[in-house]
């Protein structure tokens, strides 16, 4: 069998929710239960579909260090694709063009050409981008 | 090690027992949920002559703050006589013997809530208005004349605003797990554009917000707690801390959940007799949500290293941060539509 893991968390969490935390005696447990469960929903979410995004957050960041290279040159890294498709390595990759895109920002909101500015605002948008990307819904 | 609820108390009621020289039986104890940088206990103690409820503070191996106990308990001491109203400080214990870590304890505010969302409209601008005039006060006061002087470093007015910037970009930088472009554009930025110096040195409480003070909604606010954070500087932090978006996340008009953004600045300013420079003021606003990104992203860390277990880490360390970052790009990106920004206008 091959489990839909993030349905599985999110019924363990519905579970843990519904049925065992009414029944917990202090205060404390049921707020940190509860907390839990939300969590579990949190990191449901990000079993579906967390490596995904990420990809997404790569390629918007390969494209803007592209369209930057002539005020920082991020190697060969802008066709570098993870070393799998765990999230441990996508993770990596992901934090590699993170920092290559925090040096081409830095660069670019120095310069005062039009070129750094239109990928300055580039960056901006991509950041407003990733943060909508990564929305935590379950947490409220 | 963990101590179970049973050996808090066994072991409370022996220190207690010591230090009032006199039989003391715990009648219940139960821990508070949400202390993220310490342990928090309610109790009720017994002696010959009294029931007392008292609050038991105990370090845990790791929290949200790295904080001084006894820089907290200095603080406890010395606004505790003044007319800002805090639960009074009974003992500051650091030896590891009773509860395995430091703990303070303090007498408990009875009957008196936390939780803004409770209130009505009339209570909310009650409370509102006597929690900026709290600070307005607080920032009025001569921290030499009430002796914070012998515990906390007294900065020049022209240092505040780089001090504090350099202690939480460190933070940022020890304890980041990814990178944080948004964090570092808006480090940048403060660097860039320095504040003018502050008009006074202040006692600056450091989490002023709702939620760090205790309230009876018809009588008013009991209790300003959590001093941990509390330092000397510039009293314009403890504004933009308390008018911070993420205090009001789903009411961006109302700070705190209590007022209008631009009253609450203006019972500050008359209470406190200082002004509001807001170009000073912007530079503080975006140091807030510096200083919140350090706090989540040191929660984070604590939590995925394994040192501390508390799902309270976890919560702040992944939904705060992503909302403070939501907040900076409000404020920086040229793409904002000023949602949080706006309010201030």
């Amino acid at each position: 069998m091959i489990p839909n893991t993030d349905d599985a968390l999110r019924m363990l969490s519905q579970r843990l929710m519904v049925q065992l935390l009414p029944d917990l005696k202090t205060e404390y447990c049921l707020s940190d239960g509860m907390l839990l469960g939300l969590l579990m929903n949190a990191i449901a979410d990000e079993v579906a579909s967390g490596i995904e995004l990420r990809m997404q957050d790569i390629a918007d960041m390969a494209r803007l260090l592209k369209q930057g290279s002539a005020f920082h040159d991020a190697g060969k890294l802008v066709d570098q694709g993870p070393a799998s498709l765990k999230l441990k390595d996508v993770n990596i990759l992901h934090d590699q063009f993170t920092t290559e895109l925090i040096k081409l920002h830095e660069i670019v909101e120095r310069s005062e050409t039009e070129e750094a500015t239109r990928v300055e605002r580039e960056i901006w948008r991509y950041l407003g981008t990733t943060a909508e990307r990564h929305t935590i819904t379950a947490l409220g | 090690m963990t101590l179970s609820l049973e050996e808090v108390a066994e072991n409370t009621t022996d220190f207690l027992t010591k230090k009032w020289a006199t039989e003391v039986k715990i009648t219940s104890i139960e821990q508070i949920f949400g202390g993220a940088s310490r342990e928090t206990y309610r109790l009720s103690v017994r002696t010959d002559d009294r029931v007392q409820n008292l609050i038991l503070r105990r370090d845990p191996p790791t929290s949200l703050i790295d904080t001084e106990r006894e820089l907290e308990f200095s603080a406890y001491e010395a606004i505790y006589p003044t007319d800002i109203p805090v639960p009074e400080p009974l003992f500051l214990e650091n030896d590891p013997a009773y509860l395995q870590q430091p703990f303070s304890i303090m007498v408990a505010i009875d009957g008196a809530i936390t939780d803004a969302s409770l209130l009505n409209e009339n209570q909310k601008k009650v409370i509102g208005r006597q929690k900026w005039q709290l600070l307005g006060k607080l920032a009025a006061k001569d921290p030499v004349e009430l002796g914070f002087h012998r515990f906390l470093e007294v900065p020049e007015v022209g240092q505040c605003a780089a001090r504090e910037l350099a202690y939480w970009e460190k933070i940022i930088l020890d304890d980041e797990i990814h990178p944080q472009p948004i964090a570092q554009a808006a480090l940048r930025w403060l660097k860039a554009n320095k504040p003018a110096p502050a008009q006074k040195v202040s006692i600056v409480h450091g989490d002023y917000r709702t939620g760090n003070f205790l309230f009876v909604p018809d009588e008013g606010i009991k209790g300003v707690l959590d001093w941990e954070m509390c330092h000397l500087g510039d009293p314009l932090e403890d504004l933009a801390w308390s008018l911070d978006p993420l205090w009001n996340w789903d009411d961006p008009e109302h700070a705190g959940l209590l007022l209008p953004h631009r009253e609450a600045v203006d019972i500050w300013e008359e209470t406190s007799g200082l002004k509001v420079d807001m170009e000073a003021f912007r530079w503080w606003r975006i140091f807030a949500s510096i200083k919140g990104i350090a706090i989540w992203i040191s929660s984070s860390e604590n939590f995925q290293n394994g040192a501390g277990k508390d799902s309270i880490l976890a919560m702040a360390g992944w939904a705060m941060t992503d909302r403070q970052n939501r907040i900076l790009l409000d404020y920086l990106s040229p793409h904002s539509a000023n949602r949080f920004a706006g309010a201030m206008a």
